[in-house]
């Protein structure tokens, strides 16, 4: 026990250590078996190994995935030792067998298989996209029945702007907390919890008598927005890096859909309501049960059919084993200072933003502005956000194909083309007079700026290694907000017809888009310039490695960066891959973390 | 490829006709005659109606001044919107082209034109909003075109008006199951919560 005390406190690099233990044990001719003080320090450290490792690509939050710290007892034959960061050979009990995907060492799925329902891995994925998806229906069911509730509660253009830009703020200080929320109580909770917590507002429309009522009860119903980050939060832990971009890109635009869903549900569900003899003014407020039931019910089977993790849930694993973490002031401090976050936050703002403002306001525009049926209104409205099935992960496709001929330059050149041409056919919707010149603009649109959402995520994971969890929720937040911006500048007032605010949105979209030219890598260029020339700058290690101190460095800390930034030199494009010095596969995280 | 070009044209020809739809004739309300109807709606009670409970009087003739009435087929009587209640909500706006304005969405009757006055008591639909209303009837030709109208008002649409206040759509029953869901899933959330960090700490204990 002496001995392994002066192993604790003499040096801190870990290979080091196992070096030395392995030398004892050899000395001594057996297997060594380790007492509870050296199982904890091991777990401990094989823990922070392994989150610095995979601490990856699409983590929102800064703790560790795949806490790893057992109860049994390390048998201690350390295959290839000379790993270095990956430990991945080192064998745990559990044999990967029992797991319906194939895995990695941290028990994450390596491969995708959208129509299996297999425990962990693909459960948490449907569960996690379905509860993002039921959120998305209750925060934009109050708009396709905007032409009923309004003369209901006696509205005017400026209560009906307003209570769309409460609906959309909320999600914007819950999205950023939300990484947080899921690192102290698992991907689960932090689900069922917004779900949960947010049906009684759903449930409150029956009591809304006035415009104050409405903006209110919409406020709060917004904050479930969140789920978007525990859904990407729970397949980041499930799923391994070579995937997670597909992965996340489906879930985030599978969710979304939720938005054009509400468009079709509610004018449906109202109409049946009515028939089976309800009032108008009866019927709405009945018809917003359905959403909150179905948070309820998805806040249930998230609970009883969901696990945190592959191995098992939080709460049991955390009292195994040690969770380290990252330190959050450094991770918002290095988000903080990098300009391209808040470029992303405004270009967000006016591709996932127009999308939700478009949620909004889209029924009623075709409502009044071609006199049609609230249902068929509604059915066309729904079609904006259905694109989003297909769109948003061929946005994120689009990026990767060009990053592979142009590197992070085509990325760049991709984003901007469909953002702007989404801006092109938003100021189209707006000038068109006639309903199928309308819808056609709409639908082109519509695959335009949900294609550059995705196109967007294929950028932000670049952005930076170590925060990259921090700015995948700045990001997103940008989206509510830019959402929040245009609504009230556009559709609050009589200033505008909607018609005109439409096209004068699409307008600002180009102008802001714009700002994808300030996205600049010393190591990769720009939309026009090229890399540095200085040498050192123009290497993917120097700009992923800046974002630690010297100390940091030294503990060795920066690992996972390193490894990134090798796998990142594909960003280069075409030049890299013939170089033949660098890997040709795409890096690890794909196009993670869709929003 | 041929048939991709045909259909590629044909896209692009309609196209170019819908852009140049608007040369059709269109009607205005201007060009109605006005005041062809003698028209007065009576309320049932002084104050504000309720929706779905207080009534009105409707009477119409064919006034004095009138000189379409030979085209005379049907006539539709309808509840409009007062200025008041139009500010801020362009979804009731006033416009020129008949097919646009949205002056009076809410049909009363619809009735065959009688030379002789004729009356109607209309009471107030349930999904009446709250708002300042007149009545205005339209004379309607065999070709479902509107030629002359009358209103209970002036022409600037300012004296004789009522106000309505629609229902509030709200039930007590609602509101209780509402306030039963609501108790139920923040119940199931924390019996759940509950119950797993129990389970936690017994396996720890083991």
């Amino acid at each position: 026990m002496r001995n392994f005390q002066r192993y604790i406190y003499a040096t801190k690099n870990y290979s080091e250590n196992l070096k030395e233990l392995k030398a004892k044990r050899l000395e001594k001719n057996k297997t060594h078996v380790l007492c509870q003080e050296e199982r904890v320090f091991f777990s401990r450290l094989l823990g922070t190994i392994m989150a610095h490792h995979n601490e990856d690509e699409g983590s929102i939050g800064t703790s560790m995935h795949g806490v790893t710290a057992r109860e049994q007892v390390f048998s201690f034959s350390v295959q290839g030792e000379d790993d270095g960061p990956s430990s991945h050979t080192v064998r745990f009990d559990d044999p990967t067998a029992k797991f319906a995907l194939p895995v990695d060492s941290e028990h994450r799925a390596t491969a995708f298989k959208p129509f299996s329902f297999a425990k962990p891995h693909m459960r948490a994925f449907h569960l996690g996209w379905i509860s993002f998806f039921t959120c998305f229906i209750s925060t934009f069911a109050a708009a396709p029945l905007v032409p009923i509730i309004r003369d209901n509660l006696d509205l005017t253009k400026s209560d009906i702007g307003n209570a769309g830009v409460a609906s959309v703020s909320g999600a914007i200080f819950s999205r950023l907390a939300m990484g947080a929320v899921c690192d102290l109580l698992g991907a689960r909770y932090g689900t069922a919890f917004l779900l949960m917590l947010s049906a009684p507002t759903v449930f409150s429309m029956s009591f809304v008598s006035d415009a104050g009522g409405y903006l209110s009860v919409r406020f709060m119903i917004g904050f479930c927005l969140a789920t978007f980050v525990s859904c990407q939060y729970w397949t980041s832990v499930m799923f391994n890096g070579k995937i997670i971009g597909l992965v996340n890109g489906c879930a985030g635009g599978w969710g979304d859909m939720g938005g054009g869903v509400t468009q079709l549900l509610m004018p449906m569900v109202f109409h049946v309501i009515k028939l089976a003899g309800a009032t108008p003014f009866t019927a709405w407020r009945i018809a917003f049960f359905i959403p909150g039931f179905l948070q309820v019910i998805m806040g249930i089977l998230v609970l009883t059919l969901g696990q945190d993790l592959p191995d098992g849930n939080l709460s049991t694993l955390q009292k195994r084993g040690a969770v380290s973490k990252d330190k959050f002031t450094k991770v918002f401090w290095y988000a903080v200072l990098n300009y391209r976050t808040y470029v992303l936050f405004l270009l967000y703002g006016f591709s996932m933003g127009i999308e939700m403002t478009i949620n909004n306001v889209i029924s009623e525009y075709f409502f009044d502005r071609f006199q049609l049926e609230l249902h068929t209104a509604g059915m066309i409205a729904a079609s904006f956000g259905m694109a989003n099935f297909f769109a948003r992960p061929l946005g994120g496709y689009a990026s990767d194909i060009s990053a592979r001929f142009f590197g992070m330059r085509g990325r760049l050149w991709t984003l901007w083309i469909l953002q702007t041409s989404g801006g092109i056919f938003c100021v189209w919707l707006g000038r068109a007079t006639s309903l199928p010149i309308a819808i056609l603009s709409m639908m082109l649109f519509s695959v335009g700026v949900q294609a550059a959402c995705g196109a967007i995520f294929g950028i932000v994971p670049f952005v930076s290694r170590r925060s990259l969890g921090l700015i995948s929720g700045l990001t997103g937040a940008g989206g509510n907000f830019g959402s929040g911006l245009t609504q009230l500048i556009f559709f609050s007032s009589s200033k505008f017809h909607t018609a005109d605010g439409l096209s004068l949105m699409g307008i600002m979209g180009m102008i802001f888009t714009l700002l994808v030219a300030f996205i600049h890598f010393p190591q990769w260029g720009s939309m026009f310039f090229g890399p540095t020339s200085d040498e050192k700058k123009s290497k993917e290690e120097h700009y992923y490695a800046a974002e630690w101190t010297e100390e940091e460095k030294r503990q060795g800390l920066h690992e996972g960066s390193l490894k990134f930034a090798e796998n990142s030199r594909s960003e280069r494009g075409r030049k890299a891959a013939s170089d033949g010095s660098s890997p040709s596969t795409p890096p690890e995280n794909g196009n993670p973390a869709h929003v | 490829m041929a048939i991709h070009k045909i259909i590629l044209a044909s896209f692009i020809v309609y196209l170019m006709i819908q852009f140049s739809h608007g040369a059709t004739k269109e009607r205005l309300f201007s060009d109605l005659e006005k005041d062809a109807l003698d028209v007065t709606a009576k309320p049932s009670r002084q104050g504000v109606l309720d929706a779905g409970i207080d009534k009105l009087s409707i009477t119409w003739k064919l006034s004095s001044t009138a000189k379409k009435q030979a085209n005379f087929t049907t006539i539709k009587v309808k509840l409009c919107y007062a200025p008041v209640s139009q500010v801020d909500r362009p979804w009731r706006k006033t416009e020129n082209e008949l097919f646009k304005d949205k002056t009076c969405p809410h049909k009363i009757i619809t009735r065959a034109y009688n030379k002789s006055s004729q009356s109607f008591k209309y009471t107030l639909d349930r999904d009446i909003p709250t708002g300042t209303y007149f009545v205005r009837t339209y004379a309607v030709d065999a070709k479902d075109h509107e030629v002359a109208f009358g209103q209970s008002t002036n022409e600037a649409k300012t004296t004789n008006l009522f106000s309505v206040q629609a229902i509030s759509g709200r039930h007590k029953s609602l509101d209780i199951a509402s306030v039963c869901f609501s108790v139920f899933s923040v119940l199931a959330l924390l019996v759940f919560f509950v119950n797993e960090k129990r389970k936690a700490k017994l396996e720890q204990r083991k």
